[in-house]
């Protein structure tokens, strides 16, 4: 498929990169890695005017020890993150999940800002434009209907990011630069849970870093998957004990990662954990694999997870 | 490897490997002519609808199209592998019949203009109802998608041998089984694509295919020109497995688009498009009775397959049937009833596909387990006690010349450690064996033969043309080490002109696995012709008797008399002097019953050897998440005598991965007639991280027909892998598992079925 006619910029600096969104009146996208904007492209979900490529900025990719914060550059490669010291010694959470990130030749294109940044996705959206117009278009779309699940009035699409459920166990916090300046958020609240518009961005705004406390944690990530690499996780379950308190969060299932705060000690609370979990998701039929099956692995794979990362403490 | 051989046995690097690691082999998609176009087809956007009118005037246009093409253009002749099922005009007349069926077909000057022509092309529609699932399309009532298939029905195959209702009777223990596997796709790592160049009177066709000289013949008829002036190129071919044997939309819709615009036109289809408006695979539904003696002998069997075809025939009774025979031809079957019904839907295309018919043969595989189970019996014993051996015949009537289901059994289960292992089996871990047998050959009328054309040039090299086409696995390779071996120089001095249907003659192509036993055949015997026609100029120039003369390293030598020698290159001079240059030919006909028929009359010799293959897998599974790891794969497969060892593995090591891991994860995904996971993102091919160690071993039984004793070369594998897959995860798991691919959630529901009370 090719990708509608677009503009390429390649700014120097932030300021630059704002500016150039100013330029095209919104109607521009930014550009990290492309290992989910090039595709959405090609499929024709996505006909920008403008493409703004952040790879240039390179103090985007560093990783820095701050004292009380690790600052993680949102364009810092998977691959490279989970090679990092601090990563692999403050965060084993992150660098399982970074681990787990499609395959490797895809972890040295893609960052850890696109990561997070990714679109929902859904087997009746993510299709070519053939497809959709004969189909007729989806919620998620702009259409009156959902495509997957007959008669739904709400989008159930699902956010994929490997690396969201892990960070929401790590408190993470994220800074985002726009054209009305820097601001800091709860990654819990990059959220607006809603599938077909999964992020509370301002228009402009780009994912500068994500800042995660630093601390020392236990913790891991486990993915349900068909294949060993490549596959989004049709299930992530992250968890992090941290301070004496676990987290847990679940993601794939649904438009945003859902966190419990564990009673303790968490390897006795995880029955309770997953149930309230459960009250919140509805997986449905619209990836590989039965969406029963996708809810019954959340209390399996929590189990295994929650109970492998408290032994490595004990 | 063989001693008594030079080049025949190695482990030789494929004459194509180096070009093809390099990314410098040319496909289809790569080339490039003066003045070509670019093509994009429109495609139906219904499952089932009834096309009103079409106006291209817009489209036509639009600066930079030269051409838009509808059925209008062509001549209304509908295709089919066989006379009656001729139901496929290639582009729609009055009826779309799957979602993606060729409409319109547009050439310009560049993709983006020929994308935008397709937008300002008309089509008016008007939906019909459609049909999906095959058990629906059969019923009364059903929307019919063809006049002459009632109740959808495309083909019925009724094969019937003894007293089936008999043996049942007497029979010590029954048992009825069903079993269901959803459709698959090919991926093929190179999507379709095609060059048509129609210029004074002559269309010359690139195109990724099995066989040009079916693809020609097709043409010729779609097109009323006349055969010689069809010509089909040899290209390069990224991967087939069934795919690329049958005449396309695009062969015919991008032809038309040349005679019409004057220019040579190319179309490259999207993956999207490769996956839906190609070929699919079958989903299959197989009902299976058996009965056996109490000591395991199998004295009756009675099948009913019910085949998902999609929207068009393809390969129809083919299709229809090949999951019976590859299994009666492994086993001892004195009654058996076989019905097998393809079936219309409103889907895309299914075709023949090497790794056809798990549904079948995992079926019958698993249940043979259980019937043993209940025996008291060794999965092993009961395959020994019912494999056919050389000289007996198929249900069919097929005679054995070669091998035998026991070989592959015995040495497969030794590298396996068979009884050791399934002593000695922790919790979650699992054994399984799978057996099956192949036909080298089917009855493809007179075009079940080959032949092969060599020249000596006089330098002492050698050109050969065979038909013979090469779709990957290495058969351009396999006809040069064999003109090596009999020529005796090395491979590169070869030339190898094939698979062009202007020069090169008949051949059944990388089709019913004749390569290696027909094609091979004709090229032996043309080099050996060869070798009669230097040696018998040889003899007098050298003044030494014919019978002790032997080629060797581009010497003519004498067999004894190590100081009698003289270049080959003198020999080839003298015979251009004598008015003979060194020219021959060489056919090859399987002795075969040409008046067996899939439908009509199933019955007689349908090839001319069969390979016998056992495969034995080890599983674990984890119970909690249902997911099946492969730790090991032994793979005996009888190929007769490999003429490419390393070739023969090579196939065996793809097998497993297209057949013993896909059970696990490939399947197709449906939801009214629109395919779901078209993508390689979400239709899921096993990857390098998902493969078991596997242990190819060669089984040599010497097939005295075979060129060098060779049969076809990994197919056994490729059609066994995923029965020794499931009977491990059977075996690791306690119950029956009927529903494929075995992804996790099928494996939890089978697992909650049993301990609710279901059958084991």
């Amino acid at each position: 498929m090719i990708a509608s006619k677009l503009e390429f910029k390649s700014p120097k600096d932030i300021e630059e990169a704002v500016r150039f969104y100013r330029e095209f009146q919104g109607e521009a996208v930014y550009l990290s890695g492309g290992t989910d904007l090039v595709p959405r492209m090609k499929l024709g979900l996505e006909k920008p005017k403008a493409v703004i490529d952040l790879k240039r900025i390179s103090p985007l990719t560093t990783v820095e020890d701050q004292a009380d914060w690790i600052r993680i550059g949102a364009l810092a490669r998977i691959f490279d993150l989970k090679q990092n010291e601090l990563i692999q010694d403050f965060f084993p959470a992150l660098e399982a999940s970074l681990e787990a990130t499609s395959c490797e030749s895809l972890q040295m294109r893609g960052t850890i800002g696109g990561n997070l940044l990714q679109n929902s996705r859904c087997l009746f959206y993510n299709q070519s434009e053939f497809w959709r117009r004969s189909k007729g278009f989806c919620l998620k779309m702009g259409g009156e209907r959902c495509n997957a699940v007959p008669g739904a009035k709400t989008c159930f699409a699902n956010y994929c990011s490997d690396n969201a459920p892990g960070l929401s166990t790590l408190s993470a916090e994220l800074e985002c630069t726009g054209p009305d300046g820097v601001r800091w958020l709860n990654l819990e609240d990059l959220y607006t849970d809603k599938a077909d518009k999964p992020f509370n961005l301002r228009p402009g705004e780009i994912l500068t870093a994500i800042l995660v406390p630093k601390k020392r944690t236990a913790g891991g990530y486990k993915k349900l998957r068909v294949r060993g690499a490549i596959d989004y996780p049709l299930l992530g379950v992250a968890f992090s004990f941290v301070d004496g308190t676990g987290k847990l969060a679940v993601g794939a299932v649904g438009p945003k990662p859902y966190v419990v705060e564990m009673k303790k000690p968490p390897q006795d609370t995880i029955g309770e954990a997953v149930k309230a979990v459960l009250k919140q998701v509805r997986p449905v039929g619209n990836t590989v694999l039965d969406p029963d099956y996708r809810k019954r692995m959340i209390s399996v794979l929590a189990a295994k997870l929650v109970n492998k990362v408290m032994e490595g403490v004990k | 490897m063989d001693r008594k051989y030079t080049v025949v046995g190695t482990r030789m690097t494929r004459t194509d490997s180096l070009a093809k690691v390099t990314g410098r082999a040319t496909f289809t998609a790569d080339l490039k002519l003066p003045r070509m176009l670019c093509a994009k087809i429109l495609r139906s956007p219904h499952p089932h609808a009834r096309i009103l009118n079409i106006d291209t005037s817009r489209a036509l246009a639009l600066p930079g199209v030269k051409a838009v093409v509808t059925a209008a253009d062509a001549h209304g002749v509908k295709w089919g592998v066989f006379k009656y099922t001729q139901d496929h005009p290639m582009i729609a007349i009055d009826k779309v019949r799957y979602v993606g069926e060729d409409v319109a077909g547009v050439a310009a000057v560049d993709e983006e203009t020929a994308q935008e022509a397709l937008d300002l092309i008309q089509v008016d529609y008007e939906p019909l109802s459609a049909v999906f699932d095959p058990d629906e399309a059969m019923k009364e009532g059903a929307p019919l998608i063809h006049e002459q298939y009632t109740n959808n029905i495309n083909v019925h195959v009724h094969i019937d041998v003894g007293d089936v209702d008999e043996a049942f009777a007497k029979a010590h223990l029954v048992r009825e089984d069903t079993f269901h596997a959803a459709g698959e796709a090919y991926s093929t790592l190179e999507p379709y694509a095609v060059v048509a160049s129609y210029v004074n009177g002559f269309l010359d066709l690139w195109v990724p295919n099995a066989g040009p000289h079916v693809r020609a013949k097709a043409l010729s008829n779609l097109l009323k020109i006349p055969l010689n002036k069809v010509r089909v190129r040899h290209i390069n071919v990224g991967g087939h497995f069934g795919s690329r044997s049958e005449v396309s939309p695009g062969d015919l819709v991008t032809s038309l688009l040349s005679i019409k615009s004057g220019c040579p036109v190319k179309l490259v289809l999207t993956r999207e498009e490769n996956a839906t408006c190609t070929r699919q695979i079958h989903d299959i539904q197989a009902t299976i009775k058996t009965g056996v003696k109490k000591d395991g002998t199998i004295t009756a069997k009675e099948f009913r397959v019910v085949y998902d075809g999609g929207a068009y025939s393809s390969t129809g009774p083919i299709a229809a049937s090949i999951p019976y025979y590859v299994y009666e031809e492994a086993y001892r079957f004195t009654n058996v009833r076989y019905d097998g019904y393809r079936v219309i839907t409103n889907k895309g295309i299914r075709g023949m596909y090497g790794a056809h018919g798990r549904a079948f043969l995992v079926g019958n595989e698993m249940q043979l387990d259980m019937i043993a189970r209940e025996l008291g019996m060794d999965p092993m014993e009961i395959r020994l006690k019912n494999g056919l051996n050389v000289g007996e015949e198929t249900a069919t009537k097929s005679s054995i010349i070669s091998g035998g289901l026991e070989e592959p059994i015995r040495q497969a289960a030794e590298r396996a450690g068979w009884k050791e292992k399934r002593a000695a089996l922790h919790e979650g871990e699992g054994i399984g064996m799978g057996c099956v047998a192949i036909m080298c050959g089917f009855p493809m009328g007179f075009r079940s033969g080959s032949a092969c054309y060599v020249k000596l040039n006089d330098d002492g090299q050698a050109t050969i043309v065979t038909g013979i086409c090469d779709t990957g696995m290495g058969n351009e390779s396999m006809a040069i080490q064999i003109a090596s071996e009999i020529l005796g120089i090395p491979v590169e001095d070869i030339n190898l002109v094939n698979a062009d249907t202007e020069v090169t003659n008949l051949d059944p192509g990388a089709y019913s696995q004749a390569a290696s036993f027909v094609g091979g055949n004709a090229v032996k015997r043309a080099c050996e012709e060869a070798k009669r026609q230097i040696l018998s100029i040889a003899t007098a120039k050298m003044n030494h008797p014919v019978e002790d003369l032997d080629l060797k390293d581009r010497m003519v030598v004498s067999k004894t008399d190590p100081s009698k020698s003289m270049p080959l290159r003198w020999v080839v001079r003298e015979a251009f002097f004598q008015g003979k240059p060194i020219a021959a030919t060489g056919a090859y006909m399987p002795k075969i019953d040409f008046q067996r028929e899939w439908i009509k009359n199933p019955y007689g010799q349908m090839a001319g050897t069969y390979s016998f293959g056992c495969s034995v897998a080890e599983v674990t599974v984890d119970k909690e998440t249902g997911q099946i790891r492969i730790p090991h794969f032994v793979a005996a497969h009888d190929c007769g005598n490999p003429i490419n060892t390393m070739a023969v593995e090579g196939q065996i090591e793809g097998s497993v991965q297209q057949a013993g891991v896909a059970v696990l994860t490939e399947e197709t995904r449906w939801s009214e007639g629109r395919l779901l996971n078209a993508d390689l993102l979400e239709y899921k091919v096993p990857l390098a991280c998902d493969m078991p160690e596997i242990e190819p071993v060669i089984v040599r039984s010497n097939d005295p027909e075979g060129p060098f004793g060779a049969k076809e070369g990994g197919l056994t594998t490729r059609m066994n892998a995923y029965s020794a897959v499931a009977c491990a995860a059977h075996n690791a798991l306690g119950v029956v598992l009927n529903e494929f691919p075995l992804t996790p959630d099928r494996v939890l529901k089978a697992l909650d079925a049993a301990k609710g009370g279901g059958k084991l």
